[in-house]
């Protein structure tokens, strides 16, 4: 479990340097996306703490440990509101790319920002 | 059926209106303006009884685990201050050539602003500051330019990350407490709370995580410019305030991320040459009195959402955004008037709002902030001595007249706000605070034809760049650890 544990915040840790040092605005989209599935990994982690049984309601009860829902449910929506972001960025950096075919982040941070 | 519809019903329906009616404005495009405000008004409608209840509603939707609610006065203030800012912006737009597209978002906008104002768990907290982000990129970028994407992107991205650090936060005090209510605050360890608040103090524009705020701010256009500055930096606020007031110990912690972003951000404003920046930074100064002062934030809340709204509008009319350029050209006497009047407001001026709410909140603060404080609002009557010496009178044969009626609306409805929000405070008027009003002002004045107007000293823009912004949010957190910690 810890293993695990140290092992989702790397990926964490890695998508938020990877959104810092990678000049492409691709390449940093993807790796904030990196950062969200470690984000995502981090409230399954915590969802199996009691568990890893699929919690859904039956008729007969079993002697098994379920998974913790509430978490699970939670990151169903951060999910859904991740992936429609990222879409949302794609499309308006497809929209850059027309006038800044590199997408070199400094470069168009130059152009735009003064 | 009966006469009175529960306040339930109707918060519910309220909170689930502005959503209907932006997705019909799809439909309708025709009725999107009326709809809208509409809405607007009956937002402003729902917030007024509001303001004199300490605790009006508290509701669990959906059994346990489901979506908290609790309306209060302090509710009442920021969805006031919604529900005028939007009804202005929708006047000042009445005119424009502007598509059903851009209502329904704004309307979007309003609804999950309004949402953010009335709910008590992390969770629902998250679901609307996304979608305010979604709806803000959208309105940020509606112009299509380049410029205005990569402006929108930038956010989007700055607000992406800054939320999945607030992400992780709420697991770890779900871990901690096993809900995500506000309440279950009291056994968060202090990594969640520093996550959580790295990400609404990044939303909400505070201190060095909120310097993603000035060119946002500042290249928007004018009306997406009011909205942003006058209500929607609020919703990173809102929830702080809410938690530093059910949990008296967070308040070190935000008061003196209040204070430093007070001082912050007016030491930037005092010295910058262009309107729309100066204005911009000049929030993320005021949002430092709000989270100075948590019990009376919701009052400043509302005084700082008119003016800057007002300034905004104001300054989307001059005919240049450089200073130096405006010394130059003298604008007509009715527009200065309308941008002296807002101006003067937020430098606290007695007869305007700004006074009693200044008065209020430097009243309500810890002693050891009394002076970072009364020093921040210094600043504040020195920046905006900008806008009150701007030449006017006879103006150039070929200046361009306001042939905007909305926008003399939307100043009447901003500028009326103020005079009338002084009904909340009366008590301000006492010849000790407004002999100190005016001394302030009459001092900030001075200093500024003496020494500000003459320093030509540009400060840099560095710590604005994307990288230092995303970069900032990781010294931001591991100086927020050691602050709970401490």
């Amino acid at each position: 479990m810890l293993i695990l544990q140290a092992l989702v915040f790397a990926t964490i840790f890695c998508g938020f340097f990877g959104i810092i040092f990678k000049q492409n605005l691709i390449m940093k989209i993807l790796s904030m996306d990196v950062m969200s599935t470690g984000v995502i990994a981090l409230y399954v982690l915590i969802a199996a703490r009691g568990g890893f049984f699929t919690p859904i309601l039956e008729n007969s009860e079993r002697a098994v440990d379920y998974a913790d829902p509430v978490p699970q449910a939670v990151i169903l929506t951060a999910i859904v509101i991740g992936f429609s972001i990222q879409a949302l960025m794609l499309v308006g950096v497809m929209k850059l790319s027309r006038d800044n075919p590199t997408l070199e982040s400094r470069e168009i941070e130059k152009t735009y920002s003064q | 059926m009966s006469a009175v519809i529960s306040l339930e019903t109707t918060t519910l329906i309220w909170i689930a209106l502005p959503f209907l009616i932006g997705f019909s404005i799809y439909l309708l495009p025709k009725l999107a303006r009326p709809l809208a405000l509409v809405m607007a008004l009956l937002s402003l409608g729902y917030s007024l009884p509001l303001l004199g209840q300490s605790t009006a509603l508290t509701m669990q939707l959906v059994d346990s685990f489901g979506v908290t609610l609790q309306v209060d006065a302090l509710s009442g203030y920021f969805v006031l201050t919604n529900a005028v800012v939007t009804a202005a912006v929708l006047a000042y737009c009445w005119t424009s050539n502007k598509g059903g597209f851009f209502y329904a978002q704004t309307m979007v906008l309003h609804g999950s602003v309004n949402a953010v104002f009335i709910c008590a768990d992390f969770i629902s907290l998250y679901v609307a500051l996304e979608v305010i982000g979604v709806a803000s990129f959208l309105l940020i970028s509606y112009a299509r330019s380049d410029r205005a994407i990569w402006v929108g992107l930038r956010y989007l991205f700055v607000s992406n990350t800054a939320m999945l650090f607030y992400l992780m936060g709420a697991v770890l005090l779900y871990q901690a407490s096993g809900t995500f209510a506000f309440t279950g605050l009291e056994q968060a360890p202090p990594e969640a709370v520093a996550l959580m608040s790295l990400g609404l103090l990044t939303k909400g524009g505070i201190f060095v995580s909120g310097l993603w705020l000035p060119l946002t701010h500042s290249q928007a256009e004018t009306p997406v410019s009011a909205m942003m500055s006058g209500v929607v930096v609020k919703t990173g606020v809102f929830p702080l305030v809410r938690c530093a007031l059910l949990f008296p110990e967070l308040q070190p912690l935000l008061g003196v991320l209040g204070m430093g972003t007070a001082l912050l951000g007016v030491s930037y404003a005092m010295f910058e040459k262009d309107a729309k920046r100066m204005l911009a930074f000049h929030t993320v100064s005021q949002l430092g009195f709000v989270l100075a002062a948590p019990a009376v934030g919701g009052f400043y809340a509302l005084t700082h959402g008119l003016v800057k709204s007002a300034l905004f509008l104001g300054a989307g009319q001059l005919p240049d955004r450089n200073f130096k350029v405006l010394q130059k050209q003298p604008i007509s006497w009715a527009l200065w008037g309308a941008l002296a009047i807002a101006a003067l407001s937020i430098s606290g001026l007695p007869l305007l709002a700004g006074f009693g709410a200044k008065t209020l909140t430097l009243k309500t603060i810890q002693p050891w902030q009394v002076i970072g404080m009364n020093v921040a609002a210094l600043g504040t009557a020195i920046s905006f001595a900008k806008f009150i010496f701007l030449p006017h009178g006879k103006q150039d044969a070929n200046a361009k007249p306001i042939n905007n009626p909305g926008f003399w609306i939307a100043m009447g409805v901003l500028l009326g706000g103020l005079v009338l929000a002084n009904g909340f405070y009366l008590e301000a008027y006492s010849l000790k605070s407004m002999a100190k009003a005016i001394l302030t002002l009459g001092a900030g004045w001075l200093l500024y034809w003496l020494v500000i107007r003459r320093v030509p000293l540009k400060l840099p823009r560095m710590m604005e760049q994307f990288d230092n912004l995303i970069g900032t949010m990781s010294l931001m957190l591991t100086l927020l650890f050691w602050m709970v910690l401490a």
